[in-house]
């Protein structure tokens, strides 16, 4: 059985990262009603495990570590009227009659307002009746339903990982994506292996080569499949020509070798063919980050677009190279809601 | 060796705790008397089990009078009773068998005549409209499909963990890092000596998969060994559901294996089975050759299945038992692989030896029928009075009705608290399987689903690897993904 709606907020922000902390501070300075939502235990996202700097260069013309500046957003969050759930996932999101616009008539755009007259805008009591949009949250409160007008979908991305890219070989311990690496040594503090292989030679997996390296890692070579490093020369400077970083070029990694930990990885030269192996005791993987828009599932119009109520910010609706084009964008977002 | 350890005694000692090893547990303590599992490993289901499709077969693959055609009958009938005692899901969703021509088309018909003679209920061989109709994704070439309508899946860990879980609650005693190096037979049963220990069991269920016949060579000369042949899996991301709604298998037309596709119970699509030689002492790995074969099966059987969604893939291993004998020192294969289950009993050791499909749905005959073997053995005891076939099952949020879900929250706020997110499992669940006897990572993903979905671990790791070690007051660092050596940090 479903439970019912126990609490109403004007704007749900979902997800305490960059994005939609700058939305949700946005929007309440605007004088809207905003819950904002967090998964994690704390507020900040994936800035509280970027330790290096190169942070609000645009936004505060001060180089900051993306903890720090996370923080800034953090403490306004905190001295705002915002409502904050940490430790709170959302675990779906709906609309009631959203799927039975014939069964009523007075659903949007249903050209019928004289004949109806509870279409939008016309009385809430109808509205609410028949378009209540809301989301279902998990938490230390318990389960619980919230109605809102406006939802903020501010989850971020999630990172491509070995899975998707189908190769073949055992599945040992020490593979990890670039994410998880940072978070386990940025804010864990925790040693991921000695020698690392990183595969992808694009700005995530050049600045964690940095932070290896620093840490006393050996990189032992950076695999990337394009004749030439991806990313910002800011960091292709900064990160691989600084640290001296060996980028294997035109080469994929085909194969996984190891049971138990990981021993080494087979590369394959995409030019001459030649398979060769690489000995290394950790393999870690930035190929690529993937929009995370799995709340949007189901509520895609037939036409793939979304309800006029639903917007996205930050990296789940694409992915920025700057934090500071995130801040702004989502902040232009919030005051417009 | 082991001179030093004094010797423990018990009645039945299984050696092995994958699904059959747990099953033969669950039989024995049914009994009165005392059971002991040795399994090498930290954890049950490491072996075989772990990788596996969860088909439930309805027994129309097997010849009329084989042993396996008897149980696995039996098993689909009683299936939906066994998953209800153990709380585990188990999806009857049904199979079609496809074929693209005369030659498939024949093996449809054998298969029926099989399943008639078996007593197999619903079988219908369906013309191609029919089957478009039922699965408009499949390739319009099809010709003709052999309908099952009793075919089910489930998932194959949390079958032989649900046996575990009751046979350890009926008393039975599980050893775990207990490798068996030496077996003996003495005055009124048998010697098991592990590195650390030393047990005296009246009888001996062997279960050790693909050591069976190893463990039996401690004893008796080579009869019957295992030549392990490996399959490679795709697994497709949740995102598909609903893509197929039955298990589909496919006969191919030309020599060589068919695709299989199964809606498993999570609503990921596994894509399966290739079939190739693995050097022998292999743990498994995928093939590179393997993966390509199966798009290529794709292309033709499911021409719009989307292998961009794949999520992770796996290989298995298949144990296949062959008569084996003496030729210049070596043992090699007398015949062509035994298509029967293989069960030696041999004065008090019964060994189960290269149980291949449909071995999973089986293990609770397999097992009942080691337990009667074995209480031949211990003069027929009486049955345990305490014993309940009714496991406990761990609470799964996802899928479970809001007012529940709430309940459960309310109880327990861990229960709130969601730390995979692709597989929607709370903190409490993963705690609860850490009770239970999760050590690993992977002990935890196969209990509770955590890391299994499409971010693969990523954005749960962290969490899951605090949770175990809180739970076993370990270093984290010490926190293994699957087993010895599989360290997931360095100190």
């Amino acid at each position: 059985m479903k439970i019912p709606v126990t609490e109403k907020t004007e704007i749900l922000v979902i997800g305490g990262g960059a994005a939609g902390m700058a939305a949700a501070l946005a929007a309440c300075r605007n004088g809207k009603q905003v819950l904002l939502v967090e998964h994690d235990g704390e507020l900040g996202g994936i800035l509280r495990q970027c330790v290096h700097r190169g942070f609000g260069l645009a936004a505060f013309r001060e180089d900051l570590t993306g903890r720090e500046y996370a923080a800034r957003f953090v403490s306004a969050v905190r001295g705002s009227d915002i409502t904050v759930r940490t430790g709170t996932t959302v675990l779906s999101l709906e609309e009631e009659g959203s799927g039975d616009e014939d069964a009523f008539p007075c659903a949007e755009g249903s050209g019928d307002e004289d004949a109806f007259p509870c279409a939008e805008g016309s009385g809430d009591g109808c509205i609410s009746r028949f378009t209540e949009r809301s989301a279902l949250l998990s938490g230390p409160e318990g389960l619980y339903r919230v109605s809102f007008d406006q939802c903020v979908l501010a989850t971020g991305c999630r990172e491509r990982n070995l899975g998707s890219l189908g190769l073949a070989g055992t599945r040992p311990a020490g593979i990890f994506t670039a994410g998880t690496a940072q978070q386990l040594m940025g804010r864990g503090g925790l040693c991921i292996g000695r020698r690392i292989v990183i595969l992808g030679c694009g700005d995530f997996g050049m600045i964690m080569a940095r932070q290896f390296t620093l840490a006393g890692l050996e990189v032992v070579a950076m695999i990337e499949k394009m004749d030439h490093p991806g990313g910002l020369a800011r960091n292709r400077k900064e990160c691989l020509e600084a640290f001296r970083i060996p980028v294997i070029l035109r080469t994929v990694v085909d194969g996984i070798l190891g049971e138990g930990r990981i021993t080494g990885v087979m590369a394959r030269d995409l030019q001459t063919g030649r398979r060769y192996e690489i000995a290394c005791d950790t393999l870690v993987t930035a190929v690529g980050l993937i929009p995370d828009r799995t709340l949007c599932r189901g509520l895609e119009r037939a036409d793939g677009v979304l309800p006029s109520w639903l917007h996205l910010c930050g990296n789940c609706e694409s992915v920025h190279d700057l934090v500071d084009s995130v801040s702004r964008e989502a902040e232009a977002l919030g005051r417009r809601l | 060796m082991s001179g030093s350890f004094s010797v423990q005694y018990t009645d039945a000692a299984v050696v092995g705790a994958g699904v059959l090893g747990c099953f033969a547990a669950r039989a024995l303590a049914a009994l009165d008397i005392r059971v002991t599992v040795l399994e090498q490993r930290e954890d049950v289901c490491t072996g075989i089990t772990r990788a596996n499709t969860g088909i439930i077969y309805t027994g129309c693959d097997n010849r009329p009078g084989s042993l396996k055609a008897r149980m696995c009958v039996e098993a689909s009938r009683s299936f939906d009773g066994l998953c209800r005692d153990l709380g585990v899901r188990f999806d009857r969703c049904g199979s079609l068998m496809l074929a693209f021509g005369p030659r498939a088309e024949n093996v449809l018909r054998k298969k029926m005549g099989f399943g008639r003679a078996n007593g197999v209920e619903g079988l219908r061989i369906l013309g191609r409209d029919e089957v478009l109709a039922m699965e408009p994704r499949i390739s319009s070439e099809v010709t003709a499909a052999l309908y099952a309508p009793g075919t089910g899946t489930i998932d194959p860990w949390e079958l032989g963990i649900a046996a575990y879980e009751n046979a350890k609650a009926n008393g039975v005693d599980f050893r775990f890092g207990q490798r068996l190096v030496r077996m003996e037979r003495e005055a009124g049963g048998f010697l098991l000596e592990t590195d650390e220990e030393r047990i005296h069991a009246r009888t001996v269920i062997n279960c050790a998969g693909l050591s069976s016949d190893a463990v039996r060579e401690m004893l008796e000369i080579p009869a019957v060994r295992i030549f392990p042949t490996a399959a490679d899996y795709i697994v497709l991301d949740d995102t598909l559901r609903g893509f197929v709604k039955h298990v589909i298998f496919h006969e191919p037309e030309e020599k060589g294996k068919g695709l299989t596709l199964v809606p498993t119970v999570d609503g990921t699509l596994l894509v399966g089975a290739t079939e190739r030689e693995v050097p022998a002492g292999s743990r498994g790995g995928t093939d590179r050759e393997g993966l390509q074969a199966l798009s290529g099966l794709c292309a033709k059987v499911v021409p719009g299945l989307p292998l961009s969604e794949q999520i992770r893939n796996f290989s298995a291993l298949r144990p296949n038992p062959y008569h084996v004998v003496e030729k210049g020192g070596v043992w090699v294969p007398a015949d062509r692989s035994v298509n029967d289950f293989t069960i030696l009993s041999e004065e008090g050791l019964i060994s189960l030896i290269g149980i291949k499909t449909p071995g999973l749905g089986c293990a609770e005959q397999l097992g009942r029928h080691c337990a009667a073997l074995a209480a031949g053995f211990l003069g027929n005891p009486g049955p345990n009075p305490r014993f309940d076939p009714m496991r406990r099952a761990p609470v799964r949020l996802h899928g479970m009705p809001e007012d529940a879900r709430a309940g459960v929250i309310s109880r327990d706020p861990d229960y709130g608290r969601i730390v995979c997110l692709c597989g929607d499992v709370s903190l409490g669940e993963i705690k609860d399987a850490v009770r239970r006897g999760a050590v690993t990572l992977d002990g935890v993903k196969r209990r509770t689903g955590a890391g299994m979905g499409r971010c693969q671990s990523a954005r749960c790791m962290k969490a899951v690897m605090e949770t175990l070690a809180e739970g076993q007051r370990i270093p984290v660092e010490d926190v293994m993904k699957d087993g010895a050596g599989s360290y997931v940090l360095e100190k």
